[in-house]
């Protein structure tokens, strides 16, 4: 302890010696405070630090490479692409336009975002309900194979899933056609892959088919993190079963919950591909209600890769769902502030 | 219950998991940083133009050794490596390089292309079309020019491409030109197209309609015969169409689009005038239309055409598909079915003006990059691909003896065959000077030369649109594309779409694109003059 | 040290207090049992799809049972068994490092910022969380690990990007943050104890679910992915993972049906271009999938409650 200054205060009450002794660190210079900070937390840093590496050569400095979106490159400027990058213009946001300019913004936009909405309310409500399901069933081995055969359909590429859809939803030869809906005395000729009306309804089923164990798995692992003493405690009370999922479970993996809703809200504006590339067949005639972002840009780009529009084009998607998670993150602060995401 | 042995293992799993991996890494970074280099790491020398020898042919062993690395699309083969020593050990004598194949297949050939080419990757000899943005590539820089006397190398073709000069017609090269320089060798190959069906000879001949077809002229004259086919033999598919083999495709019904065959703005192949109208303004676009609209109403076309992605070669293939619409060429019909329970059954019958366009000129190219370290080098490579003939058959079908067994010019399949079967011979260079497979027309070549002369030449050849100025509109324009047309030319959509399709194209820029091509079109055949 | 230890009992299972009524519990086994079939069928469609001759599929579409069979999907996919055999090898080696590696760093990242009194706690989650939403593109990070790193071609770029995934980073925290009492950590510091010590012999034990669950998960990216192969390996030596073997094929001919112009040039110029056809696509499908189906029960055994706190309260 280095001596106190001649300036220190004067005579200190005796009782309150420990309590302001102990205030008075705080006033020493700051590269104490620092060093008692690495101090403290040290080890922290410590554990931080491969993947802080790693983000920083995997993430951040190749996000450097989003200024491409503002510039025209021409590669014949420079022996390097940095080179190239430095030497070509800034053309603002010329690479953006084609995302707005076309009639069909609007539609690409509105069934981007709600065909996510759809999926992050079907993911999470059917996901907690399975888990909740997985963690009651009685008989634990046959909970088991279950929760393995849920998973298969993830394994299945969306190319595959997109011939099994075939086969079902083939004008002709299809099973649904064909088989399933005269069963119920429908006699149907439609042409699924003609009609745009009812993929909103087929495009969620497929996706939460193949998904769904991911989102069940995620909650099951929650709920059985609850603490069993809670229950016992409403046992004791007389509390019902459900209840007990009202009461106990559900808000006990609360913050699980919002930091999944959250996370898929930051990728609101991104679709996947193959779903609605593959699965659709590239229909034109259902562009109407399948028509996404992501498809309407990989499309834009067949035969010439223009570098600064697919910059564009993925900043744009990065923003929106940045500026959303930031507002949700901030809706989720004033109303209960541990939760948030930062 | 006690929790003092687990957690150590907690610590211990990195620790050891991060040795293992470092071990790992260095094993197998240490072999392939030997091996197979990505990036040629060739030593780099300034494009060597040895004074006195610019004529190919002649042994230049004083050039410094160099790995030529070429890149195109398709399988690797599995004896590449193989067919790859071959190649060197003539190649070395000849001028002193070795040859990388590089084949990437067609499902990522583009992005991998894209990508090797943004972040400038040194790469020597680049396969290049118009359908597979070449002029979007010349735009970015990522070729060098062939021909330029001024430029960094000099007239490439001039000194190290005499070969390849004598075999093209002049004016042909001049029609893969970009604003006057060559930014990629054509190959030699057919020069002209024309629009037509293949049927099945074997039903048509048992239904006695083959007089019939062979008399067809138009589209529409076959609906009759189409609708005897779908009563007499109901297990068939009379017509199978897909989007881009259809009545209204490019080359039957002759539009030259002049660049990308999706981006709207056509004069006709097969007229005079270079006035640039979009497709639909052309009478025979709406005709067209209408007769295909006929036909899959009768239900003479496959239900899926809008969507299907079967090929109309697989079609056929499948066997229960009687006819299909294609581009023809001599042979055409013997080279569908070769290697299949087919062959001898299908025919093939010309329903257009055979016609020469820029498509053809620039359909398949050899570009350089502009990342080359040795383009003179590149360039006499090529130029051998196009006069010497051990040389571009060996790269074509492999090592005599193994991969085939010869007779002549004519070459018969061997059990290998199949090791190295890489289907690029249209691809590389000079194909006149390809072997003939047995299965095909010994005189092959000659029909080809008989084909590609008389043919007429559109109005808009040796032009090729650049999009640059008009690339936001392109873009948005190619989905309107997809949304509409493969349903309309596939007849599955009713005729009232197509106005919808022209009034949604025009809402979105379609004036735009369409007076800029009309703009470069004049100005090109400005310079012309 | 010890009365923690003491305290960290595993449980298996749900206790007694949480079964349910007969009733409830057939009706939920009815609806699995429904859902299951729904998930096992079409897999089963696709193996049998993958032993069937090819004509058979295109005349009659579909069938768990075709007219005729045939291995030839089979013959064709496994010409070249060896190299099938070799990316088994690969991806089995990359799941497993990648796995360990990650689920360590990420774990790591992961409890820092769960920590509440970790002043820049909320600094590091938003470093985190930023990359979850903004990249670069891919030629900039094409550019980092080719010309920066020069991986291409080799083992560690299929490992490497995919060690740190934000979203389960977050997910971790969430459990650390929620699962573990604060009264564990004071404790702990009372005794005596380190962070390092309280990270492994405290929180990583009582985390099993989640850590289970992100090993999971992580374990399945690294299977499923096809893309780091296809961005960076391009020499025929060079090693790549089974998907990415049995994707090419399918690559192919998602980029032939997107671009119908392209498609045409190639059949124009090159008449017996021909795809594998739909059998050799489900043989592939069947391929890819393999052993991955084990990986969830393998995970399985570790959700289990990893915690009674009863000992520390009170």
């Amino acid at each position: 302890m280095t001596p106190q200054s001649p300036a220190s205060p004067p005579i200190q009450k005796a009782g309150a010696t420990a309590a302001e002794a102990a205030a008075e660190i705080p006033k020493r210079n700051a590269a104490s405070r620092v060093l008692l900070h690495f101090r403290k937390f040290g080890a922290f840093y410590i554990m931080m630090a491969p993947t802080i590496v790693f983000l920083i050569v995997n993430n951040y400095i190749p996000m450097i490479g989003s200024l491409i979106a503002f510039k025209n490159i021409k590669f014949a400027y420079g022996e390097t692409l940095v080179q190239s990058f430095l030497r070509s213009e800034w053309v603002g946001f010329e690479n953006f336009e084609f995302l707005f300019r076309t009639t069909d913004s609007w539609i690409i936009t509105r069934n981007t975002v709600l065909y996510n909405a759809v999926f992050i309310f079907l993911n999470t409500v059917i996901g907690i309900a399975f888990a909740i399901m997985f963690n009651a069933m009685r008989n634990r081995l046959l909970a088991k194979f279950h929760q393995t055969m849920m998973f298969l359909p993830f394994f299945l590429s969306m190319v595959i899933v997109s011939y099994l859809v075939y086969a079902f939803l083939q004008p002709e030869l299809g099973l649904l056609n064909r088989v399933i809906l005269p069963f119920f005395g429908i006699d149907n000729t439609t042409d699924w892959y003609s009609d745009p009306t009812w993929w909103p309804v087929i495009l969620p089923i497929i996706n939460t088919w193949k998904n769904i164990g991911y989102y069940a798995v995620i909650y099951l692992a929650a709920i059985i993190g609850i603490d069993k003493e809670y229950y016992e405690a409403a046992m004791i009370d007389g509390a019902s079963r459900w209840r007990q999922i009202r009461v106990i479970t559900i808000p006990l993996i609360r913050p699980v919950i919002i930091v999944m809703v959250m996370l898929q809200i930051g990728r609101i504006f991104y679709s996947d591909f193959g779903l609605f590339f593959q699965v659709t067949r590239n229909s034109g005639a259902l562009y109407e209600t399948t028509l996404v972002i992501d498809t309407y840009v990989y499309q834009s780009f067949i035969g010439a890769g223009d570098i600064g529009m697919s910059s564009a084009a993925g900043l744009y998607q990065a923003a929106v769902g940045f500026v959303l998670v930031l507002l949700a993150n901030w809706v989720i602060r004033r109303i209960s502030r541990n939760d948030a995401l930062f | 219950m006690n929790m003092r042995g687990k957690p150590r293992q907690f610590f211990l799993w990195p620790l050891a998991a991060l040795l293992v991996i470092s071990m790992v890494l260095s094993a197998c970074g240490g072999k392939e940083g030997g091996e197979g280099t990505t990036s040629s790491q060739a030593p780099s020398t300034s494009s060597a133009a040895p004074s006195g020898t610019s004529e190919s042919g002649s042994e230049t062993s004083n050039l410094p050794p160099y790995e030529l690395t070429i890149y195109f699309p398709g399988t690797p083969p599995k004896d590449e490596k193989l067919v790859e020593e071959k190649i060197n050990e003539y190649l070395v004598p000849k001028i002193n390089a070795t040859l990388d194949i590089r084949m990437i297949d067609w499902g990522q050939y583009d992005n991998k292309m894209n990508l090797s080419v943004s972040s400038r990757e040194p790469m020597d000899i680049i396969f290049t079309a118009s359908w597979n943005g070449h002029a979007t590539n010349v735009a970015k820089g990522a070729y060098l020019a062939l021909n330029d006397p001024n430029g960094p190398h000099g007239n490439l073709l001039e000194k190290y491409g005499q070969d390849i000069l004598k075999a093209h017609d002049p004016e042909f090269l001049k029609g893969a030109q970009i604003k006057g320089l060559n930014y990629g060798v054509p190959a030699l190959k057919e020069t002209a197209e024309q629009g037509g069906i293949l049927f099945r000879k074997d039903i048509a001949d048992e239904l006695g309609l083959t007089e019939r077809i062979f008399a067809a002229k138009t589209p529409a004259d076959l609906i009759p015969i189409l609708e005897e086919v779908k009563q007499k033999r109901p297990d068939l598919i009379p017509l199978h169409l897909k989007q881009g083999e259809t009545f209204n495709a490019h080359y039957f019904a002759k539009y030259d689009f002049m660049g990308d065959n999706e981006v709207e703005g056509t004069v006709l192949k097969d007229g005079t005038e270079a006035v640039v109208k979009p497709s639909i303004e052309h009478p025979r676009y709406l005709e067209t239309l209408r007769v295909t609209r006929e036909m899959y109403q009768k239900g003479l076309i496959n239900k899926d055409a809008a969507t299907s992605q079967l090929s109309p070669q697989d079609a056929l293939r499948k066997g229960n598909v009687f006819m299909i619409v294609s581009p023809l060429k001599p042979g055409k019909d013997a080279e569908m079915v070769a290697n299949s329970s087919l062959v001898g059954k299908v025919v093939q019958h010309g329903m257009t003006t055979i016609t020469t366009s820029t498509g053809e000129a620039t359909g398949s190219m050899l570009a350089i990059s502009s990342t080359s370290k040795d383009p003179a080098r590149a360039m006499m490579f090529i130029n051998l691909l196009f006069s010497d003939k051990y040389l571009n058959n060996l790269i074509n079908f492999g090592i005599e003896g193994i991969h085939f067994t010869r007779n002549g010019d004519i070459i018969s399949r061997t059990d290998q065959s199949a090791n190295y079967s890489i289907g690029a011979t249209w691809m590389l260079g000079n194909q006149f000077l390809n072997y003939i497979w047995d299965s095909e027309a010994p005189d092959k070549w000659e029909q080809f030369k008989n084909f590609n002369q008389g043919a007429h030449y559109s109005p808009a050849f040796g032009f090729t649109f650049d999009i640059e100025p008009v690339k936001s509109q392109v873009s948005v324009l190619k989905n309107i594309y997809k949304e509409y047309v493969p349903g309309l030319e596939t007849g599955t959509l009713d005729l009232a779409k197509a106005d919808e399709f022209f009034a949604k194209l025009k809402a979105n820029g379609l004036d735009e694109v369409i007076q800029e091509k009309q703009r470069q079109l004049d100005e090109f055949l400005a310079s012309k003059k | 040290m010890s009365q923690f230890q003491a305290a960290v009992r595993r449980r298996a299972d749900i206790p007694a207090v949480q079964r349910i009524s007969g009733p409830a519990n057939t009706a939920i086994n009815i609806f699995f049992a429904i859902y299951t079939l729904l998930c096992v069928f079409p897999l089963v469609v696709v193996l049998i799809a993958s032993f069937t001759d090819e004509r058979t599929i295109l005349v009659e579409g579909y069938s768990l049972m075709p007219e005729v069979w045939s291995l030839e999907a089979y013959r064709f996919l496994l010409k070249d068994w060896w190299a099938v055999v070799d990316s088994y090898v690969v991806s089995i080696v990359v799941t497993v490092v990648g796995t360990v590696v990650g689920l360590a760093m990420m774990s790591m990242y992961a409890y820092p910022i769960s920590r509440q009194d970790f002043p820049f706690r909320n600094v590091f989650a938003f470093f985190l969380f930023f990359t979850i939403l903004f990249n670069g593109g891919l030629v900039p990070f094409y550019l980092v690990y080719t010309q920066g790193l020069h991986l291409q071609n080799t083992l560690a770029v299929l490992i490497l990007p995919l060690l740190v995934n934000g979203f389960f980073v977050l997910l971790i925290r969430t459990f650390f943050a929620n699962t573990i009492p604060k009264e564990l950590f004071e404790s702990a510091k009372i005794d005596g104890a380190g962070e390092w010590r309280i990270f492994t012999q405290i929180v990583l034990p009582l985390s099993l679910p989640a850590l289970a669950t992100v090993g999971l998960f992580t374990t399945l990216n690294y299977w499923n992915d096809w893309f780091l192969s296809l961005l960076f390996i391009n020499d025929t030596d060079a090693p790549v993972t089974i998907q990415f073997r049995m994707y090419k094929t399918l690559l192919d001919i998602q980029y032939l049906s997107a671009n119908a112009s392209a498609y045409s040039a190639i059949l124009a110029a090159n008449p017996n271009f021909t795809i594998p056809g739909e059998t050799a696509r489900m043989a592939m499908a069947v391929v890819g999938i393999g052993p991955i189906i084990f990986a969830y029960p393998f995970f399985q055994r570790y959700f289990v409650h990893g915690l009674t706190v009863g000992a520390i309260k009170g």
